[in-house]
């Protein structure tokens, strides 16, 4: 199986040569491969959040070589690191990231907006979508007034609507109880079936044991400790 | 320009997002342009009005000069002025001032002559015997008179005299009217008691009008005595009231205003965590840097513009409608007799242009430079 991504020997310091340095990655060298769940697995502060946003074009390494579908996106300009973020990446995040006063379908069509696709087309994809999570009768209804697990759900929709190849999930079930947590990851399974290629980033035993997860990556201090494929 | 009009569209809800905030910015920005705009709008207005108005006048008024003060002037100085080259028709003007114990009023009484025919009456006649009279609006305002009614005024020696009202002048000429009294010359000379062969001034009309100064100095050497006030002097002596009092208003608005930029500098760069942390979503869900600035762009263009052109209107209908009731004493000036013309809508492209360029663009560079520092850091903030 072919890599979507692949690291090599990655570093990112923040504050760099300031007295509050901080060296969050160090070295890393993995591969994310195509339709997989790869899990980045490690404690608080162990460096998976931040693999995460460097392979997901949120931020630049330091050092190394971040290849995505075979091109080095490192070095990229800011707008074309934008372009390959909103063309391969849909993001999930610990804290849903859903914009406050806007409806569920204002949240999932956001991504889009700047974009050049047809209103019709777009209202359509965030429709199917919404369908799919079980939403569409959460539609109208603003954000701040769902529950966390149906919050979880419009940002999955919010991040599918790119029609992304790869579902990035930091923390994703850090907000929600064990039922919550079961949902998402039959949502999750389900998007991996369909071909996308999932990294989540956790340190949830409840994602990381499940038996159809591909691929662990376990972190520590900021380096890769062991990666395993299941 | 789907996507830019989504975003605008996005720039919209966000801002009714932010009701309150925004609402409070727009509320405070319409009042300060509806002041700013009412004064110039205002002062604009008064010296059109003021220049038409002395687009008629002669080229120069020559008065008399004694002791450093005006005094009546021999009419036969007329004569001698007709001699000099460049000069045209020279006429002697009849009037004066009078003070109104009853209603404690000044009063311009003048001599009517056949300069006055422009001028425009909203009813009757000029008078043309002695005891007829005719008065602007405010004096028979004041004096709660009308067409044929007596009108009393006192003599200094205690004695009345008794005009009966002929005419009475439209309130569009209020601003050259509305404190005057015409009286037949015959009967202004006996009112005033002034000898029979003075006037008050003379008024010369010049062939050229490119020669008016020269034709000044001329007579300024003949009549050493004399002081001849050209028109264009009068224009720009105008000009500089109504702009030294817009001034003055302006100035004593100045602390506001600096308040008010003060506000808009703080509101605009001091970006909160909340828009930090939006900005940081939008680009992580794929938005661009310059989409993130297009957004803001269009937050502050749509507050400051909106605010604007409600200031704008605001101002108009203050100044057009209500005849500016806030400004209009302190821009008129001292007379007792407040001419209460409407203004007429005289508007200077160039003063809109330039508080449009002194108040919409710095709140829309104020609303986008902090964002912009937002926008170029990478969006993995919002991860942290």
């Amino acid at each position: 199986m072919d890599a979507v991504i692949r690291t090599e020997g990655v570093s990112k310091v923040f504050n760099a040569g300031l007295a509050d340095e901080v060296r969050a990655v160090t070295g890393v060298s993995i591969e994310i491969r195509r339709g997989q769940i790869t899990v980045l697995k490690g404690p608080s502060g162990s460096g998976k959040t931040t693999l995460l946003g460097l392979i997901g074009c949120m931020a630049r390494p330091t050092e190394g070589k971040i290849l995505v579908e075979g091109r080095d996106v490192a070095k990229l300009p800011e707008r074309f690191l934008t372009s390959v973020r909103r063309q391969t990446f849909g993001f999930i995040f610990q804290q849903f990231n859903l914009i406050r006063g806007m409806t569920v379908r204002e949240n999932v069509m956001l991504p889009l907006y700047p974009t050049d696709i047809d209103g019709r087309q777009m209202v359509r994809r965030m429709e199917e979508i919404l369908e799919k999570l079980e939403l569409s009768s959460k539609r109208g209804v603003k954000v701040g007034k769902l529950s966390g697990g149906q919050q979880q759900r419009v940002a999955i929709a919010r991040a599918l609507i790119n029609e992304p190849a790869v579902l990035l999930a930091d923390e994703p079930t850090a907000h929600l109880d064990t039922k919550l947590s079961e949902d998402l990851l039959n949502i999750i399974t389900t998007l991996n079936m369909d071909g996308k290629t999932i990294v989540i980033a956790t340190h949830d035993p409840l994602i990381y044991d499940k038996p159809y997860i591909d691929n662990i990556i376990e972190m520590r201090d900021g380096t890769v400790r062991e990666a395993s494929l299941l | 320009m789907r996507g830019h009009g989504r975003v605008i569209e996005y720039a919209l809800s966000t801002l009714a997002r932010r009701k309150f905030k925004n609402f409070s910015v727009a509320a405070v920005f319409s009042f300060l342009i509806a002041v700013l705009s009412s004064i110039l709008f205002l002062t604009h207005a008064y010296k059109t009005e003021t220049l038409k108005l002395l687009e008629d006048s002669p080229e120069i008024i020559l008065q008399n000069m004694s002791g450093g003060r005006h005094e009546l002037i021999p009419v036969e100085y007329i004569t001698t002025l007709s001699g000099i080259a460049g000069v045209g028709k020279a006429s002697p003007r009849y009037w004066g001032y009078y003070y109104d114990s009853l209603t404690s009023a000044n009063y311009t009484l003048m001599a009517y002559d056949e300069n006055m025919q422009d001028i425009k009456l909203l009813q009757g006649r000029m008078p043309a015997s002695e005891g007829e009279c005719a008065v602007g609006k405010g004096v028979a305002d004041i004096r709660q008179v009308g067409m044929k009614d007596d009108i009393f005024l006192t003599l200094g020696t205690e004695q009345n005299v008794t005009l009966k009202i002929v005419g009475l002048f439209s309130a569009n000429s209020a601003i050259l009217t509305n404190d005057l009294i015409i009286l037949t010359k015959d009967s202004l000379i006996k009112f005033f008691n002034m000898p029979a062969d003075m006037a008050t001034d003379i008024t010369i009309e010049v062939n050229n009008p490119s020669e008016v100064s020269t034709v000044a100095r001329k007579i300024r050497r003949t009549f050493p005595n004399s002081r001849p006030i050209l028109k264009n002097e009068l224009i720009r002596t105008y000009d500089n009231i109504f702009n030294w009092r817009g001034g003055i208003v302006l100035t004593m608005f100045f602390g506001a205003i600096a308040a008010f930029m003060i506000f808009v500098w703080d509101k605009a760069t001091g970006i909160n965590a909340e828009e930090r942390q939006e900005i940081g979503i939008l680009k992580a869900i794929g938005w661009e840097t310059a989409d993130v600035l297009y957004l803001k762009f269009w937050e502050g263009a749509a507050v400051s513009l909106s605010s604007f052109f409600t200031g704008l209107i605001l101002a108009y209908v203050h100044v057009f409608y209500f005849n500016a009731q806030f400004l209009a004493p302190v821009l008129k000036g001292w007379s007792v007799l407040f001419p209460k013309f409407e203004p007429m809508p005289y508007i200077d492209i160039y003063q809109i242009f330039v508080l449009f360029f002194l108040t919409v663009l710095p709140y829309v560079a104020a609303s986008v430079v902090p964002s912009w520092k937002a926008a170029i850091s990478d969006p993995d903030s919002v991860m942290r």
